[in-house]
C-alpha cells in the first residue's frame, strides 16, 4: 500500500469524529476576547502599534495555551479511533509496516495542526474587518505579515507535535498520556524566561510569539530566536521522538 | 457503596497515580520559584502566604483544573469504552448516583492534590519567611476556599464528560472550557463566576463580600449543574 493511500485512509477514518468543529471552536473562542477588548489595543505601554498588538495578542493566547492543548486532544483522537473495538488489530494485520502507519498518522495531526493555524488566520481577518468597522481604525495587516508570524508559529510547533505524538504511542494508559501532555503545556510560561528554552519543545510555539511581540514593541525586550542550539537541538527531538514512536507503535496490541 | 465502586473502576486506569503526580507537580512551583527568584518575594507587602499565593497559584489552579478536566473525561471513558455503561444501567441503581460517585471521587482527589500543594505552602513560608501568629487559620481559611470554589468545575466537567461518548470530544470541550475561563477570570465579576474560571480565584486580598458572594455563587453552581444533569440523564434515557 502506498503510503498516499494509506494517509487517505487514516483521513477517512477521523472524518465523522468532529474534531474540525472542535479546532474552530477553539479558535472561535481564542478571538472574541480580542474583539471585545478591542480598546486595550490603543493604550499598550510598550510601544506596539494596535494593528500589531490586536494579531500579537491572539497569537499568544493561542501559542501558550489553546493550540497546544488541542493538539493533545488530537493525539488523543487519532490513538482512540484506532484502540476502540481494536481496529487497531485490524491494521496490524495488513501488510503494512507499523512505521508507515505511525508516521502517517502523524501527517494528519501536522494538517490538523496546519489547519487549526488555518482556521486562526481566517478569524483573525474576520475580527480585524469587525472591529476596523467598529473603532474606526485599520486593523488589517498585510497578509504576507500575518502569514510569516503563523507559518513561524507552526513550524516551530513541529517538534512538540513529534513529542505529544510519541507520548501518545507509547503510553498505553490515555489518562498518563493526556495528564503528562497537558501538564507540560503549563511550565512553557517558566521555560521561555529561561536561558535553556530550546531544551522544552512545549514552548517553542509561545517563545516564537513572544520573541517577535518583543521586535514589534519599541520599549520591550524579548529573548531572541537564537538559530543555532535551538535547530539542531528540535531537529534531535524530533527525530528522535519520530523514531521511538514508530518502534513503539502497536507494541502493547502485538504483544 | 457507591464511592467504593468508583474507586474499583478507577483502580487500574492510573488515575490515582496522576492526581498524585500532579499534585507533586503543582507543589513543585512554589518552591522552585521562591528559591530561584526569592529576592523577588521577600520584600514584598502583605502575608507571606498571600505572597506565595499571588506568585504561583494562577499556575497552579491551572494545573489543577486541567487534572480535574482529564480524571473526569477519563471515568466516563471507562464506562463507555466497550458498553460497560449498558451493564451499570441495567442495574439496581440509579444512573444520577453513578454521578453522584464520581463527582464524590473525583472531589476527593481534589482534596488530597490541594493537600499535597498546601504541604509545599507551609514548607515555602517556614522555610523562606518563618511562620508567624494566625499562619495556620489564614491557612485554613485559603484551603476551604479553593476546595469549595473547585467543586462547580468538578460537576461541569463530569457532565460534558458524561454527555458524550466519545473521549476525545468531552476533553475538546472541556479544554476550550478551561481556555476561555484563562481568558475570563479577570475580566468581570459575572464572568469570573464561571465554573472553570472560579478555581482560579484567591483567598487572600479579596473583599469579604466578594469572599461571600463567590462561596455563595460555588453552592448554586453546585446545585444546578447537578440538576441539569439529572434532566439530562432523563432525558437521554427517554430516547434511548
Amino acid at each position: 500500500m502506498s503510503f498516499i493511500s494509506l494517509i487517505d485512509i487514516e483521513f477517512k477514518k477521523i472524518k465523522r469524529s468532529k474534531i474540525w468543529l472542535i479546532l474552530l471552536i477553539a479558535m472561535i473562542i481564542l478571538w472574541l476576547p480580542s474583539i471585545l477588548n478591542v480598546d486595550l489595543n490603543f493604550k499598550m505601554q510598550v510601544g506596539i502599534s494596535p494593528e500589531n498588538n490586536f494579531l500579537i495578542q491572539g497569537l499568544l493566547g493561542m501559542g501558550w495555551f489553546i493550540y497546544p492543548a488541542s493538539m493533545v486532544v488530537g493525539t488523543l483522537l487519532l490513538n482512540q479511533t484506532e484502540r476502540s473495538n481494536n481496529g487497531i488489530l485490524k491494521m496490524l494485520a495488513l501488510p503494512v509496516s507499523t512505521a508507515k502507519l505511525s508516521i502517517a498518522k502523524f501527517v494528519v495531526l501536522l494538517t490538523l495542526a496546519a489547519s487549526q493555524i488555518v482556521m486562526a488566520v481566517v478569524i483573525y481577518y474576520a475580527s480585524a474587518i469587525l472591529v476596523s468597522r467598529i473603532e474606526d481604525y485599520n486593523f488589517m495587516l498585510s497578509p504576507l505579515f500575518v502569514l510569516k508570524e503563523v507559518g513561524l508559529v507552526y513550524l516551530s510547533s513541529i517538534p512538540m507535535l513529534a513529542v505529544f505524538w510519541m507520548l501518545s504511542v507509547s503510553i498505553q494508559i490515555p489518562i498518563f498520556a493526556i495528564g503528562i501532555g497537558l501538564a507540560s503545556i503549563v511550565p512553557s510560561v517558566l521555560m521561555i524566561n529561561t536561558k535553556i528554552w530550546f531544551l522544552y519543545p512545549m514552548c517553542y510555539p509561545f517563545f516564537v510569539v513572544t520573541s517577535e511581540y518583543g521586535k514589534l514593541a519599541t520599549n520591550l525586550t524579548t529573548q531572541e530566536v537564537t538559530l543555532i542550539p535551538w535547530l539542531p537541538i528540535a531537529l534531535t527531538i524530533t527525530i528522535l521522538c519520530l523514531v521511538i514512536s514508530c518502534i513503539r507503535f502497536g507494541k502493547a496490541e502485538r504483544g | 457503596m457507591i464511592l467504593s465502586q468508583e474507586v474499583k473502576k478507577a483502580k487500574r486506569t492510573g488515575f490515582i497515580p496522576t492526581f498524585l503526580v500532579g499534585g507533586l507537580l503543582a507543589a513543585i512551583l512554589p518552591v522552585l520559584n521562591t528559591a530561584v527568584r526569592s529576592e523577588n518575594y521577600l520584600g514584598l507587602p502583605g502575608t507571606p502566604l498571600q505572597i506565595l499565593f499571588d506568585a504561583n497559584w494562577s499556575m497552579m489552579a491551572l494545573l489543577n483544573i486541567l487534572l480535574i478536566v482529564g480524571g473526569a473525561c477519563l471515568m466516563y471513558y471507562t464506562e463507555y469504552a466497550d458498553n460497560a455503561i449498558q451493564k451499570m444501567k441495567s442495574l439496581p441503581i440509579k444512573e444520577g448516583m453513578m454521578f453522584v460517585g464520581k463527582a464524590v471521587l473525583l472531589s476527593t482527589m481534589y482534596v488530597i492534590v490541594l493537600t499535597i500543594e498546601t504541604l509545599s505552602f507551609i514548607f515555602s513560608s517556614y522555610h523562606w519567611f518563618g511562620l508567624y501568629n494566625g499562619f495556620w487559620l489564614e491557612l485554613g481559611k485559603n484551603f476551604g476556599y479553593v476546595f469549595l470554589l473547585g467543586l462547580p468545575s468538578i460537576m461541569l466537567s463530569l457532565l460534558i464528560a458524561s454527555a458524550f461518548k466519545n473521549m476525545w470530544i468531552a476533553l475538546g470541550i472541556n479544554v476550550i472550557g478551561v481556555f476561555m475561563a484563562m481568558m475570563i477570570y479577570n475580566m468581570s465579576f459575572i464572568l469570573s463566576l464561571f465554573p472553570f474560571a472560579m478555581p482560579f480565584r484567591i483567598f487572600g486580598g479579596t473583599d469579604p463580600n466578594r469572599v461571600l458572594q463567590f462561596i455563595g455563587a460555588a453552592f448554586i453552581g453546585i446545585i444546578v449543574i447537578g440538576i441539569l444533569e439529572f434532566i439530562f440523564l432523563k432525558v437521554r434515557r427517554s430516547f434511548e
